[in-house]
């Protein structure tokens, strides 16, 4: 097992500029997972550390030493396709000792090594088969025993399982967890789900346009975004942003939503750093609080929108110009056009600088 | 749709409906096919078991296997069959190999790669004749071009009894690489390139990568290759009778078209067509045989 470090590292795909500057540690051990739109780098971020793609500027380095001039095959790294990429004139057997016998280990020590994969992942009756004969979730478990028999330096998973059926996924998704702490590889992994993301992390790099916007802990990037990207990018629903105007001084101030007139009070804390400049507010639909009566410091509003999910409904409700979308317990409210009072929970409320969409964080 | 009787004028101008089509289309074709195909094939079967001549007014005597058992028993006949032998042996596997190779090589990014894979493809589009003819010219050990450019003085190879067949042979290979050379292009660019990625990461080495995925991959179009090319090469007449006399050149084919042509033994040569025939399906059912092992993999 290692360690990864990945310094400026940029790749131009012909004028195509796909990685910005991209720099980030990977501990030893540590599973990080990279997330981001298709076409954000994050796939060709994983490929150049695998070496399957040079990179045009900075450098990457495995245990410390420089490794971004050599061959993929001299990096000692395994790689878990979306595709899966099994070979498929050969047995499931086959295919899982492939590494093995091309570094020609002695047969005995590699019947043992496959069998202990196999065994792991839970595929030992499939080994006589063909490829073509297995489900895809089957492929998926031989793809990550052939990566995992030879023991690699890391394990990098590009989409693993973005090709399989939602109820596969979820157990998949549980699958890779265990497995990570069963053997604890330091593992490096794409997706652009950010449930996959969320649940499998140690900490999660959120990349954007080849640039890298945040690294952190699921629960950081989630209540802490750096950006108005990540903000929006990371939580289901989506966080609702909106232009604010803010009025008040040390002792609090009041937050006027879309053009409305009566605004939210934001006590002084929460707003005290804040220097005038033009502000977008983010407020996740939970942090958007709905109440049958008049709250203190509530705004009455009507329902635009109603959307159960079972276990909660999402609400919309109109404040001024704008619509907030707000989380509430499944039937609070039975549709649209009801009042209903709407109400800001303070702490749970980001600030961005509307122009560049950086993140406006006091002391705390 | 039924009509009855309809008129010339009427059918013309409602178009033909399907009874006519298959009137128009199958009959002629089926017709053709027994006049030209089926009739002569049965008619030599029949006079294999004949001692008929084309040239003569005779009639055709019964002689039973005769024919055969002494065509399998001439040892000059037999001496026909294994140059036959020879000549596949080396003309198909040099094609393979030069095809093979300028395949792998023209399998991947290059400058001017369409251009380059078409003007390979030039031998393959003349004429036999001329291409026996011009190569006899190359051969020629006074002022050919490839002793010349070999450096070889003047060495003799159409009329050296040892050299003639490898000189056809060669002039064949030259000929019909391009063939393999373009399904072996086919083949190897259907071999998806995640797989070499795979391989990569899995640390496998060039020959290891080619030998274990590369090959099993484009085996079974590699096969149809061979199979076309063997076929081709057991009855090659044309270009070993343009380019050599010698007895060591003298193919099945040459020698069935002397026996049938310039010394009018019909039926004894009939009898051998049948010999080729049968052997030339049979080494195909062996190949075709493995070709489906192959695919089944």
């Amino acid at each position: 097992m290692a360690e990864i470090e990945i310094r400026n590292i940029g790749k131009f795909f012909g004028p195509v500029e796909v990685l910005k500057d991209v720099s980030m540690t990977i501990a030893d051990g540590e599973f990080v997972v990279m997330l981001g739109e298709s076409g954000c780098g994050k796939t060709t971020t994983l490929r150049a550390i695998a070496g399957l793609e040079s990179v045009t500027s900075g450098k990457i380095l495995i245990d410390g030493e420089e490794v971004q001039d050599k061959k993929a095959s001299e990096r000692d790294i395994a790689f878990v396709f979306q595709s899966f990429s099994l070979y498929p004139h050969m047995t499931v057997y086959e295919n899982i000792a492939f590494p093995l016998r091309a570094v020609r280990m002695n047969a005995s020590d590699r019947q043992a090594a496959v069998k202990e994969v196999a065994e792991i992942l839970r595929i030992e009756p499939l080994l006589n088969r063909k490829p073509s004969a297995l489900s895809g979730g089957d492929m998926q478990r031989v793809a990550i025993g052939r990566a995992l028999v030879r023991r690699p330096k890391a394990l990098l998973m590009d989409e693993p399982i973005g090709a399989l059926d939602a109820t596969l996924r979820e157990q998949m998704r549980a699958e890779i967890k265990r497995l990570h702490i069963s053997r604890g590889s330091t593992s490096v992994y794409v997706t652009h789900d950010q449930i996959e993301a969320m649940s499998l992390a140690d900490r999660i790099v959120i990349m954007n346009d080849g640039i890298l916007q945040q690294i952190g802990a699921p629960e950081e990037v989630y209540l802490r975004p750096a950006n108005l990207f990540v903000a929006q990018f990371v939580g289901s629903p989506v966080m609702n942003v909106t232009d604010v105007a803010l009025e008040g001084g040390d002792g609090g101030a009041s937050v006027m939503i879309g053009g409305d007139k009566q605004g939210f009070h934001f006590p002084g804390q929460v707003v005290g750093h804040l220097n005038g400049a033009p502000l977008s507010l983010g407020i996740r639909p939970e942090a958007v609080l709905l109440s049958h009566d008049a709250a203190h410091g509530a705004i009455e509003v009507e329902t635009t929108n109603v959307e159960p999910l079972g276990s909660h409904d999402i609400v919309d409700v109109r404040v001024g110009e704008t619509v907030l979308r707000s989380r509430t317990e499944a039937g609070f409210v039975s549709g649209e056009g009801q009042k209903v009072w709407v109400g800001l929970d303070p702490l749970q409320a980001h600030f961005f600088d509307r122009d560049s969409g950086q993140a406006l964080r006091g002391a705390n | 749709m039924t009509h009855s009787e309809p008129r010339a004028g009427q059918s013309a101008a409602r178009g033909l409906n399907d009874k006519s089509i298959r009137n128009l289309f199958i009959f002629p074709t089926i017709a053709f096919l027994i006049i030209f195909n089926i009739f002569p094939l049965l008619f030599s079967l029949y006079t294999s078991f004949t001692d008929f001549r084309a040239s003569t007014n005779a009639p055709a005597n019964w002689v039973g296997l005769e024919n055969y058992s002494y065509l399998l028993t001439n040892e000059f006949i037999w001496r026909n069959f294994t140059i036959t032998a020879k000549y596949v042996l080396i003309s198909v596997t040099g094609q393979v190999v030069v095809g093979f190779g300028l395949a792998m090589l023209l399998n991947r990014y290059m400058p001017f790669k369409g251009l380059i894979t078409t003007l390979l493809l030039l031998p393959m589009m003349l004429s036999m004749a001329v291409v026996g003819l011009f190569w006899k010219l190359l051969y020629d050990p006074n002022f050919g071009i490839i002793n010349h450019s070999l450096g070889l003085g003047k060495f003799e190879w159409l009329a050296n009894p040892d050299m003639a067949l490898w000189a056809v042979a060669i002039t064949d290979i030259w000929m019909w690489s391009p063939f393999v050379m373009l399904l072996s292009l086919a083949g190897l660019s259907a071999v998806p390139k995640h797989l070499y990625e795979a391989a990569e990461i899995d640390r496998a080495g060039t020959f290891y990568t080619f030998f274990r995925i590369t090959l099993p991959l484009v085996a079974p179009i590699l096969m149809i290759a061979i199979i076309f090319r063997t076929m081709e090469a057991f009855k090659t007449f044309d270009l070993a009778y343009i380019l050599s006399s010698q007895p060591t050149t003298e193919l099945i084919a040459i020698r069935l078209y002397k026996m049938a042509f310039l010394e009018w033994q019909t039926g004894l040569s009939s009898a051998f067509a049948y010999i080729v025939l049968v052997m030339v399906v049979g080494i195909t059912m062996i190949y075709v045989k493995y070709l489906n092992k192959v695919k089944e993999r």
